[in-house]
């Protein structure tokens, strides 16, 4: 085409000559007859049926060839795409697979939880009316926790387990893999269903297993069917059973008490929970009338409510944090680009005056947004990826449900649209500058480079204050929690947990588990434990603070009025063995531990925690007190006071808590009941206490081949886990924090660094004027601190407003904690003022004689 | 004559091909022949004529050639294809109707 025009323009110019005209007048008047060449050749390139992909590799390449010639520029856009993309994508896939989506049950949004106060389980009497008497509900079944000894004599293994009702099961809507449900009634009450993990592990898959024969506790079941994979019950207690049988209730039928069931229920179809919950609340309320304090506070709960709940709020605020960070990503990618446009305003006068349409220069800004926004989007998509691997890692033990989390294709699409919209938009900007008329005007303000308007530059400013204002409050979130985490792990938990290890041992089913032959056991193996090398101190309690189960038992205090039913004190139950306050480091306030003579025979007596030795004998001393808690023949002395020790839950308040000697307790002498069936050994070595653990196993072996060990803990990494929850959320938020903060730091110099730039000319005649480099600085650093400033202050108000929905997740810190707002404060404006200082730097070193000649 | 202008839009492609319907031409001979036939009315500019011959010969109405000029200079030459010459039949009737009609209607009294 070129070489076409070429000739066009020689023939042209012949033609003149022959009219007389000079050579060179008539090249000059041939091409300016002619127009640009270049103005043709995009004429005709407008008409060529292949313009689009032409013009599509032609934009791709100017765009890519702009990329490299300022890769930083570029390089930032895409990393705060990518930051933003990914953060936001993978946070989603987290509460879209945690908080969103169904449970793996069929129709599982019918499913309700029906129990005291939500989660505490329901006496037998009281789900039997409910199951006979409630009308809302298609189908209603409890199950109760199990944890049998499987096996042989000499490889014993403890299982999870669950005794289900009937109902339970096919309420549910998941049909056994292969074989079938129990049989109901008697026949059913040997029938087993297992899992898939147990499955492949006892049998190695084999699918000969289906009707063969397995021993728990010392009883046998057959096992008719097989669930199918990733099939859980419970989803939110008792999530590691892997078998299931049915429920016997026998005499425990008529029992009030001894709250142990968790009732399920399936709302019948076209009832309401509101209407299930109000007729449930009419049941309750006339059984309560019958049988007092049985039936109070019945609530009637969607179980993926209860199933979530605990990791609701961690989710919420995690969401609201990285909403904040893609929001501060977003306007770091709108002013980079402004920026970038400004500096570029040059180059498109130039471009306009040799003859780029404005539909055209509009398609190249937009190609080169949608290649800026593929690349951070890319980038974005991989970062999600690698982020939700290492949240399924370190959120496996606290947050329900994880390994249902996967990268989802619509998340990935929401995060690209909006990375692509901001792009679009803000990369629009300089293509719909050039509808500015004079383009020469435009060229010689380009070439001074004073040409970022007021209006751009104000833009930009206000861009960065709400950047700022962004990351003050994701940093004030993130000391927030940091300060309550130290917080946390200041608490005491009341005993010593370095160089302690624990472990459950269980006689059910075993030649131990006999009538009058446990407590021998427990004591033989206890004299056995303490003799391992290595061993300072070794006890025994029912369950280990903690690591362990929390019974509740209703206790009285003697003298006292008998209490309304219903309000009945319980205090905690725990059992011990001689030495656990001393192995545990527990210490006593007041009184004695237990001894060797505390034993069955003599006078029984009983140590109790400071908080109800406070709240039940106020001003005066609880030691010589008696009180009377289940276990016991009949009035305990207490006889020791013991510091608070930290129950299930980190955080958890004092509350009652009674210690009974093991030896005294009938239940563990001659009892068969699987109550007693267990005990958890504590052991304070004087080395690490992992290296004695397989020490300890080989002692139990060696006293029991049938006895099974499990729940080795050292104690150490349960107090870690105890407190993973908060570290979780902590670390996240603390990411997104610094992300923020980052961001903003960067965001702030590439605004200030624009300014300095474009201002070269004006700086130059400030300093000619006589102003000095300390003023200049002073000038850049002034202009930078106060966008700083009212972001500051815009981000802590809004801290502020929005503390209060973080307010339960914090410990020992309220929402407007001072010293968490001035950390947060502190570091952005530290940040703040590096980024200032440096563009303000290279203002000074303006040379005014270059600038202005 | 009337002062030189701009073609009339939608003419610019009949123009061309009346023009090349004797014989072969290089675009500064179109240009020529175009202000002779239309006796100076219209004068054609490189850029909008490259762009109509570049369309023109994509829609298959003319091919073009490399080709000396009358004083011996590289040039380009466009000669009219077959569906060219069926191409200017049916817009050259297309336009006497349109000149008719109009004709008609300047001469009616309102």
């Amino acid at each position: 085409m070129t070489d076409e025009l070429r000739a066009y323009v020689d023939l042209l110019t012949e033609e003149k000559i022959a009219r007389g005209l000079a050579p060179d007048q008539a090249r000059r008047e041939a091409l300016l007859e002619t127009g640009g060449v270049e103005q043709v050749k995009e004429a005709i390139r407008d008409v060529s049926p292949r313009r689009f992909f032409d013009r599509l590799r032609q934009d791709v390449g100017y765009g890519l060839r702009l990329f490299r010639r300022s890769p930083g520029l570029n390089l930032a856009v895409v990393l705060a795409l990518a930051l933003g993309i990914g953060a936001t994508s993978a946070t989603f896939s987290v509460v879209d697979g945690v908080l969103l989506r169904p449970l793996d049950y069929a129709n599982a949004g019918e499913l309700v939880v029906v129990m005291h106060r939500r989660t505490n389980p329901v006496a037998p009497a009281n789900f039997l009316d409910w199951q006979r008497h409630a009308t809302s509900f298609a189908s209603m079944g409890a199950a109760e926790y199990w944890t049998p000894t499987l096996g042989s004599a000499t490889e014993p293994e403890k299982l999870f387990a669950l005794r289900v009702s009937g109902e339970m099961l096919p309420m549910l809507g998941v049909a056994p893999a292969m074989g079938r449900f129990p049989l109901a009634g008697d026949a059913g009450a040997s029938e087993a269903v297992i899992a898939a993990s147990l499955w492949q592990r006892v049998f190695g898959a084999d699918p000969g297993a289906l009707g063969r024969t397995i021993v728990l506790d010392g009883r046998p079941y057959a096992i008719v069917g097989i669930m199918p994979p990733r099939f859980t019950f419970a989803p939110f207690w008792a999530t590691r059973a892997e078998l299931w049988a049915p429920l016997v209730l026998g005499p425990r039928a008529t029992s009030r008490g001894g709250n142990s069931l968790r009732v399920f229920a399936r709302l019948a179809p076209g009832v309401s929970l509101d209407h299930a919950r109000a007729s449930m609340t009419a049941l309750t309320t006339e059984l309560e009338s019958r049988f007092p304090g049985t039936n109070r506070n019945v609530n009637v709960t969607p179980l993926k409510d209860v199933v979530v709940c605990d990791a609701r709020q961690s989710i919420v605020v995690l969401f609201a944090a990285v909403g904040l960070v893609l929001l501060v990503a977003c306007a770091n990618v709108a002013h980079l680009l402004l920026s970038r446009a400004a500096s570029r305003e040059k180059e498109v006068a130039v471009r306009a005056a040799l003859g780029a349409g404005r539909l055209r220069m509009i398609r190249q800004f937009l190609t080169e947004s949608l290649l800026l926004s593929a690349a951070g989007g890319t980038a974005g998509v991989l970062l999600a990826d690698w982020m939700i691997s290492i949240f399924k890692q370190i959120g496996a033990a606290s947050i329900p449900r994880v390994q249902s989390i996967q990268l989802d294709a619509r998340v990935v699409a929401f995060a690209m649209l909006l990375s692509i919209l901001t792009t679009l938009a803000f990369g629009l900007v300089p293509a719909l500058r050039l509808s500015r008329p004079n383009l020469t005007s435009a060229l010689r303000d380009a070439e001074r480079g004073s040409s970022t308007g007021r209006r751009g530059r104000r833009l930009g400013r206000l861009l960065i204050a709400s950047e700022i204002a962004l990351a003050v409050m994701l940093l004030v979130g993130a000391s927030l929690l940091i300060r309550s985490f130290t917080a946390l792990r200041a608490v005491d938990p009341g005993f010593a947990p370095d160089h302690l290890a624990t472990f459950v041992v269980s006689v059910t089913g075993s030649a131990e588990g006999a009538p009058g032959r446990r407590l021998g056991f427990y004591q033989d193996l206890l004299d056995r434990v303490r003799a391992v090398p290595a061993v300072q101190a070794a006890s025994a309690i029912n369950h280990v603070p903690l690591a362990g189960d929390i019974w509740g038992f209703p206790f009285r205090v003697e003298g006292r009025p008998e209490p309304a039913p219903g309000e009945v004190p319980t205090a905690a139950y725990r059992v011990v063995l001689p030495r656990y306050f001393e192995t545990m480091r527990v210490s006593l306030i007041a009184g004695r531990d237990f001894t060797e003579a505390d034993r069955s025979g003599a006078a029984e007596v009983v140590i109790v925690s400071q908080y109800l030795a406070d709240t039940y004998f106020p001003g005066e001393s609880a030691l010589g007190k008696r009180i009377r808690v289940h276990g016991g023949a009949g009035w305990q002395t207490i006889v020791g006071i013991a510091r608070h020790v930290v129950r299930s839950d980190w955080q958890d308040r004092p509350e009652e808590e009674v210690y009974l000697p093991l030896l005294q307790v009938a239940q563990y002498r001659d009892d068969a009941s699987p109550a007693a069936g267990y005990l958890s050994y504590v052991v304070r070595t004087s080395g690490e206490p992992s290296a004695v653990i397989p020490a300890l196993r080989r002692t139990v072996r060696d006293l029991s081949a049938s006895a099974p060990v499990s729940d080795v803990f050292v104690m150490t990494d349960v107090v870690h886990e105890a407190t993973m929850g908060a570290r979780f959320v902590l670390t996240l938020l603390g990411v997104f924090a610094a992300i923020a903060w980052l961001l903003a730091a960067v965001g702030i110099y590439g605004v200030m660094s624009h300014s300095v730039a474009t201002r070269r000319h004006e700086i130059g005649i400030r300093m000619t004027l006589g102003a000095s480099r300390a003023r200049i600085v002073g000038h850049v650093l002034g202009e930078g601190m106060t966008v700083t400033a009212i972001g500051v202050i815009a981000g802590a108000a809004g801290a502020l407003l929005a503390g209060g929905a973080m307010s339960s997740m914090l410990f020992g810190v309220t929402p407007r904690d001072v010293p968490a707002f001035a950390w947060a404060v502190t570091a952005l404006v530290a940040a703040a003022a590096v980024a200032c200082y440096l563009p303000a730097r290279r203002a000074s070193a303006v040379d005014p004689q270059t600038e202005l000649r | 004559m009337p002062p030189s202008g701009p073609v009339v839009p939608g003419t610019l492609d009949l123009l061309i091909l009346r023009s090349l319907s004797l014989g072969e031409l290089h675009g500064l001979g179109i240009a020529r022949r175009i202000e002779q036939i239309t006796r100076g009315a219209f004068e054609v500019k490189a850029g909008s004529l490259f762009p109509a011959l570049y369309r023109m010969e994509h829609a298959g109405w003319l091919t073009s050639s490399w080709g000396e000029s009358a004083s011996r200079r590289r040039a380009r030459y466009y000669q009219l294809t077959a569906r060219g010459r069926r191409q200017l039949e049916a817009e050259t009737i297309e336009w006497r109707r349109v000149v008719t009609a109009l004709g008609h209607a300047l001469k009616e009294p309102l």
